[in-house]
């Protein structure tokens, strides 16, 4: 059962509870050089009207239905979980080649500096298989970002929203 | 039943048995090549030298008999194929038979070049592209007989025999025949800063030497005299000057080549039923619309992919393919993403650089045209997404969370500006 995340925006404030979550879930050590698969943006960005957008983002590895990390791997550390869907990962013949982060247009795989492999959020996949949710949604106290089944998403109305992000972000849409 | 013929059986001929396959489960597939060893990645072979991964680890697509066992193939190995009549579709083999199939593709990569330069038939002189030249490489490092290394070819694959060597604490040295480092993709700029800098991590670097020939000195060295008269001299020399497209076999067939052969978005040759992939191929480049090969496993693995599908009758195309040269060694990344011989001297040039990074960048009215980057593998991908984009949609600008990205990974406004704009609609 593939799932998807779901970011509302709106209900976004940038807290970064879901990055917490993350580290905490994913022992990253940012004293080490570490950094969190999921990252939070609070940023001004002015319009082209001349007025100012307050941009709240929660972004993580997307875990694209044709993720192009998979192809560009040279030693096929990536892969689809058939059953999430997630984009997951075995670096144990990892080289740190970052060929994985040349082929991610969202800058989601980290180069690890203190084992020199990739690492990247895997939807918190054996959680999810086990019924609990990814930790980046349990810490969002706001609801903005949930995780949920395809067939959840879709009765939902939730591609509706989802179709205003990507036109918002200006991702091409499938 | 769709007859399907695949030759050569690198990562390209894999992604096709394997789309093939899940497309059409009845479809007979046969698979040629000229080993018989599985589809393996010529780019781990060095980082199998230093140590970095098990043998078994060249062959990111498990054990051959696993994967024709798996995917129902007939591997015909050790036959390689010696021509194509394409109007046939028919595959012509040594011994003069031939074989007809309903869909073929071309997947036969390229291999290290080795000109006809006296003294390249030495023993202690060596390419790196196969799994066997690996092989023979870190036998003779581990077994302590190389006391000193002269790569010849700053090249993607020189440069990565330098870090080997480094890695075995031999002491080695860079020789190009180019004015400068990485010279199909660095500006002068950029390959100097990088010179630099592996000169600093202790690997003399010269350029400007154009090999004549190789001989041996009395007391076993091996030195490789240059065009100039300059001499080098070293245990080992290894020779990584570039590739040549496995395509001799066609020649003549009919089925149109430049340096590889010709395919279409889907790719497609001239011929209907008659398909390639992977660096054998030059496909569509979407910045300068011509064919290009761009030989990165990400391509071969796609391309492959795209002419799977067409072959078992479901459509797919190949798309946003642009020239990116990607480097890592010694702890250092450089990344050029576009076409670097479009640019001109009247172009505008941006420049950048702080602790973390090292930009350079051309564009004109058109676009930008070719961006050099030092430092910045992370963030490698979503320059690239921004370039593409602006090639496909000259006016979209960059979306909020790219921008918000880079921010982040602190390149400045000036260089996002440069992207597409700070200043979104």
């Amino acid at each position: 059962m593939k799932h998807v995340f779901v970011f509302d925006q709106d209900k976004c404030s940038a807290c970064s509870a879901c990055m917490m979550g993350c580290m905490d879930q994913n022992d990253i050590d940012l004293a080490a050089g570490d950094q969190c698969f999921r990252k939070t943006y609070d940023n001004e960005i002015a319009l082209a009207d001349g007025s100012t957008y307050c941009a709240y983002i929660s972004a993580a590895c997307m875990h694209c239905t044709d993720a192009p990390c998979i192809a560009a791997c040279p030693v096929g550390c990536l892969s689809k979980d058939p059953e999430t869907g997630f984009t997951v990962y075995d670096n144990t013949n990892c080289i740190g080649c970052k060929s994985c982060a040349m082929a991610c247009p969202f800058g989601a795989p980290r180069y690890r500096a203190s084992d020199g492999k990739m690492v990247k959020c895997d939807g918190c996949n054996e959680r999810v298989k086990n019924g609990l949710k990814p930790a980046c949604v349990c810490a969002c106290s706001f609801g903005a970002l949930t995780c949920v089944t395809e067939e959840e998403y879709k009765a939902s109305g939730s591609n509706k929203a989802c179709s205003a992000l990507i036109d918002q972000l200006g991702l091409k849409k499938k | 039943m769709n007859k399907i013929a695949i030759v050569g059986f690198g990562g390209a001929g894999y992604n096709a048995a394997k789309e093939a396959r899940s497309v059409d489960p009845e479809a007979i597939i046969d698979v040629y090549s000229d080993t018989n060893i599985g589809p393996y990645n010529p780019m781990l072979t060095t980082y199998y030298v230093k140590g970095a991964i098990p043998y078994e680890a060249l062959f990111p697509f498990g054990p051959l008999e696993e994967i024709a066992k798996e995917l129902n193939l007939h591997f015909h190995g050790n036959q390689p194929v010696t021509g194509l009549e394409p109007s046939e579709k028919a595959l012509i083999f040594a011994d003069g038979s031939r074989k007809q199939y309903d869909n073929i593709l071309i997947s036969t990569g390229a291999s290290a070049v080795m000109p006809p330069i006296p003294g390249l038939d030495l023993p202690g002189v060596f390419k790196m592209r196969t799994a066997a030249d690996a092989v023979a490489l870190k036998k003779m490092l581990e077994a302590g007989k190389v006391g000193s290394c002269l790569v010849i070819g700053a090249s993607w694959v020189g440069i990565k025999v330098v870090e080997d060597m480094v890695a075995y604490r031999v002491p080695c040295t860079l020789v190009d025949g180019a004015k400068w480092m990485f010279y199909v993709a660095a500006f002068e700029k950029t390959a100097k800063r990088a010179q630099q800098d592996l000169e600093a991590k202790g690997v003399p670097v010269y350029c400007e030497q154009m090999l004549d020939h190789i001989e041996r000195e009395e007391n076993g060295q091996l030195t490789a005299v240059m065009q100039n008269g300059r001499r080098f001299s070293a245990d080992t020399v290894a020779v990584c000057i570039g590739v040549r497209m496995n395509v001799g076999f066609l020649k003549g067939s009919g089925i149109e080549m430049n340096r590889g052969v010709l395919v279409d978005k889907t790719m497609r040759t001239n011929y209907e039923g008659i398909y390639a992939a992977g660096d054998c191929c030059e496909a569509l480049d979407i910045q300068s619309g011509t064919h290009r090969n761009i030989g990165v496993w990400f391509n071969a693995n796609k391309q492959g992919q795209v002419a799977g599908a067409n072959m078992a009758g479901r459509h797919m195309e190949f798309d946003a393919n642009v020239l990116v040269n990607l480097a890592h060694y010694l702890d250092y990344d450089f990344i050029s993403i576009g076409d670097i011989s479009a640019c001109k001297p009247e172009d505008e040039v941006y420049e950048y650089e702080d602790h973390k990074y090292y930009i350079r960048a051309v564009k004109n009215s058109e676009g930008i045209k070719c961006i050099n980057m030092i430092g910045s593998a992370g963030s490698n991908g979503v320059v690239k997404n921004a370039f593409i984009k602006a090639i496909e949609s000259k006016h979209a600008g960059l979306d909020i969370k790219t921008i918000c990205f880079l921010r982040e990974k602190g390149f400045p406004d000036s260089f996002i500006d440069y992207l597409g704009g700070t200043s979104i609609d």
